[in-house]
């Protein structure tokens, strides 16, 4: 790459060569590129022997101003906007009368000096219509803030200063918002994954919670039961206490199950179809009560590189929803197929239809379809089959009508030789 | 069996568990005793006589499985069963590892719970059964003498690994045997985390043995933990005595 010998020249190289680094670019680094700046800046001038020794001076010093003003913004906090800070810093510095900068992505302005009125519109035309031409007899300069050559905001400046110095300091400040930004979207994840980390947490301990009342109530209410001289009327409530118990039992492990999920990071290893299937069909055993389960698999050797409890979690939601929406007595079919370089899984059962306009939003967290088979339920379920299968770069769908029944669908990338999906 | 053999202690911290616990269990004619801590639980089995002990898995103090260990180093036929919650597969192993005979997934109903200590005590409290002598649960009979393995009186043809895995799991029939120890056993330590190669040959074994592979009623998957052999009848021998519905088959 062949690299302008200009400050700004530098400047850009450098930001094209760093891309978006700049926010975890350490103080070293810019103390040691304010270095090279200078240096360059010394070159420059030197190359440049047509000035009188004044103009050279002068020259000298707005390159040392530049500096000084690198440094400082290497030690801004960037906790706070760097726009009034760094607008203070150049009139500082450079002895302008007023300098004005607008951050586009913030939508704000910042002022050091003395400004006219009508100074908004000015500095915002700079922006919006890219106005770079300076305005000597009105001793204004103007600038486009650029990185990655779109444009993020504006400078405009008052008072006397070289057109270099202006485009180097118009660089520094892109620089500088770039790096607040990304700091600030860095910090906007932290947040919000400190936020996901809680939540989950909070739930993880309410479900924990839970398990102690609920194993009092059903060890009670069964242990009635057992005991026997009930009446049929009691041993129809204590019947009902039972149940509803279970449910309640049911949507807390769905939880607990679900917060982990959502809190885990991918764990990927080679998966093995068949047991996986079997593994599920065993916990579901109690939602498949009345019903058979058939399995047919493409192949017995059928591998999936992935999470085996997400996909374990996703397999068992929708053998259980098939459970429980399944007619009594029908088969429910869990089938592993091959296409191209996918593994797609279903599962099938004989039941109510699930209506055209809900197909897509029962993916949705805490979406129910319509209550005319009423089954208990979250709504969470299907929404964390979704997302296991997502975090695969697979997908989920269903299908569904009165006479061929419903059949959920899962197409996951298959694992080929090598051990790579 | 009758109840009143039985003397049970059960450990758990929260007296509420306990409370609905104890009352039907005394209901129906066992003996319970109680602790709250592990530690007190320790000192009871030295100084008292139980049949059975209901842990509970997560407990302050030493916790369940630190009493489970320091248990069966003065208790080793003692059946202890653990209490656990669901999504806790790796102390499930852990403690079964650790020979605990059973868990119990909380919340659980009083039948089952029942059913758990009435099997658990009965395999412990079975005269030692000699490692060749035949057993016989449901329609399949193994002949150990002999490795032959028979399904309604028809030979079924294993090979070697599957006869192993089908041996370990119908001698602790009623028992849920880890993957890692069925692996060790079979193959040895080096394979003991060779999980899906156990599942391959467990899917081969179902449909050698079970009418309905998909739907097996022999050999249950306890998920995420191992396998378990269902203990529909008893043992040929001793054990049989104390189950006269069990159906005997004479050595052929």
């Amino acid at each position: 790459m062949a690299f302008d010998r200009t400050l700004p020249g530098l400047l850009s190289s450098a930001i094209a060569l760093q891309g978006g680094w700049w926010a975890s670019f350490p103080v070293r680094g810019w103390i040691l590129l304010a270095l090279v700046l200078w240096i360059a800046a010394t070159l420059y001038l030197n190359a440049h022997t047509g000035f009188s020794r004044n103009q050279r001076k002068s020259k000298r010093t707005e390159a040392e101003n530049v500096c000084e003003l690198v440094r400082r913004a290497a030690h801004l906090d960037l906790q706070q906007k760097p726009g009034p800070q760094m607008a203070s810093l150049i009139h500082s510095i450079f002895g302008v009368e007023a300098v004005a900068i607008f951050d586009g992505d913030l939508d704000e302005i910042y002022q050091s000096g003395k400004w006219f009125a009508g100074l908004e519109d000015t500095i915002r035309s700079i922006f919006i219509f890219e106005t770079v031409r300076d305005d000597p007899e009105m001793g204004l300069i103007r600038r486009v803030l650029r990185v990655r050559n779109l444009p993020i905001g504006a400078m405009l400046l008052r008072g006397e200063t070289s057109e270099l110095t202006a485009n180097n300091v118009a660089s520094l400040l892109s620089i500088t918002f770039d790096r607040y930004h990304a700091l600030a979207s860095e910090m906007r994840m932290e947040n919000a994954k400190k936020a996901e980390e809680l939540r989950t947490t909070v739930l993880d301990s309410l479900a924990h919670a839970y398990k102690t009342p609920l194993t009092a109530i059903r060890a009670a209410s069964s242990g009635l039961t057992e005991m026997g001289h009930l009446s049929p009327a009691q041993s129809s409530l204590v019947a009902l206490i039972s149940e509803q118990t279970e449910l309640l039992n049911h949507l807390t492990t769905r939880l607990l199950r679900t917060a982990r999920l959502e809190r885990q990071s991918l764990h990927t290893e080679p998966v093995a179809i068949a047991p996986l299937i079997e593994d599920v069909v065993a916990g579901a055993r109690e939602h498949l009560a009345d019903l058979s389960v058939k399995i047919v698999l493409a192949r017995d050797d059928l591998t999936i590189f992935g999470d085996r409890g997400l996909l374990d979690a996703m397999l068992t939601q929708f053998v259980d929803n098939a459970g429980k929406y399944a007619r009594s007595g029908s088969t429910v079919t869990i089938q592993a197929a091959e296409q191209s370089a996918e593994v797609l899984l279903s599962v099938h059962n004989l039941g109510p239809a699930i209506p055209a306009e809900d197909r897509e939003r029962i993916f949705d967290r805490y979406f129910r379809s319509t209550p005319q088979h009423h089954a208990p339920g979250t709504g969470i379920g299907l929404s964390v089959a979704k997302h296991a299968a997502q975090a695969h770069g697979g997908r989920v769908w269903v299908t569904s009508d009165e006479r061929r029944g419903t059949t959920f669908f899962a197409s996951l990338p298959a694992l080929r030789q090598g051990g790579q999906a | 069996m009758s109840n009143k053999a039985i003397r049970v202690l059960l450990v758990d911290d929260e007296p509420a568990i306990r409370r609905a616990l104890r009352t039907p269990l005394m209901e129906l004619g066992f003996q319970v005793g109680e602790a709250s801590r592990g530690e007190e639980a320790l000192q009871l089995v030295r100084m008292e006589t139980f049949d059975a002990v209901l842990l509970d898995m997560n407990m302050p103090g030493i916790g369940g499985m630190q009493t489970l260990i320091r248990l069966r180093i003065f208790a080793p036929r003692l059946p202890i069963l653990m209490l656990t919650v669901q999504d806790e597969e790796h102390d499930k192993v852990q403690a079964l590892d650790n020979g605990a005979d059973d868990y119990i997934t909380k919340p659980f109903s009083i039948r089952e719970c029942l059913a758990r200590v009435r099997s658990a005590v009965r395999r412990a409290q079975a005269p030692e059964r000699p490692e060749d002598a035949p057993i016989r649960i449901g329609e399949i009979e193994i002949l150990p003498t002999r490795r032959i393995v028979r399904k309604a009186g028809h030979p079924i043809r294993l090979t070697p690994k599957e006869y192993d895995i089908l041996y370990c799991l119908m001698r602790h029939a009623g028992r849920a045997v880890t993957s890692g120890k069925l692996l060790t056993s079979v193959w040895g330590a080096d394979y003991r985390q060779e999980v899906d190669y156990l599942r391959t040959f467990v899917r081969q074994l179902r449909k050698k043995i079970e009418k309905d592979p998909a739907n097996p009623c022999y050999l249950l998957t306890d998920a995420c933990v191992g396998y378990r052999f269902a203990e529909e009848v008893g043992f040929l021998g001793a054990a049989d005595t104390h189950h006269p519905d069990d159906h005997y088959l004479p050595h052929s």
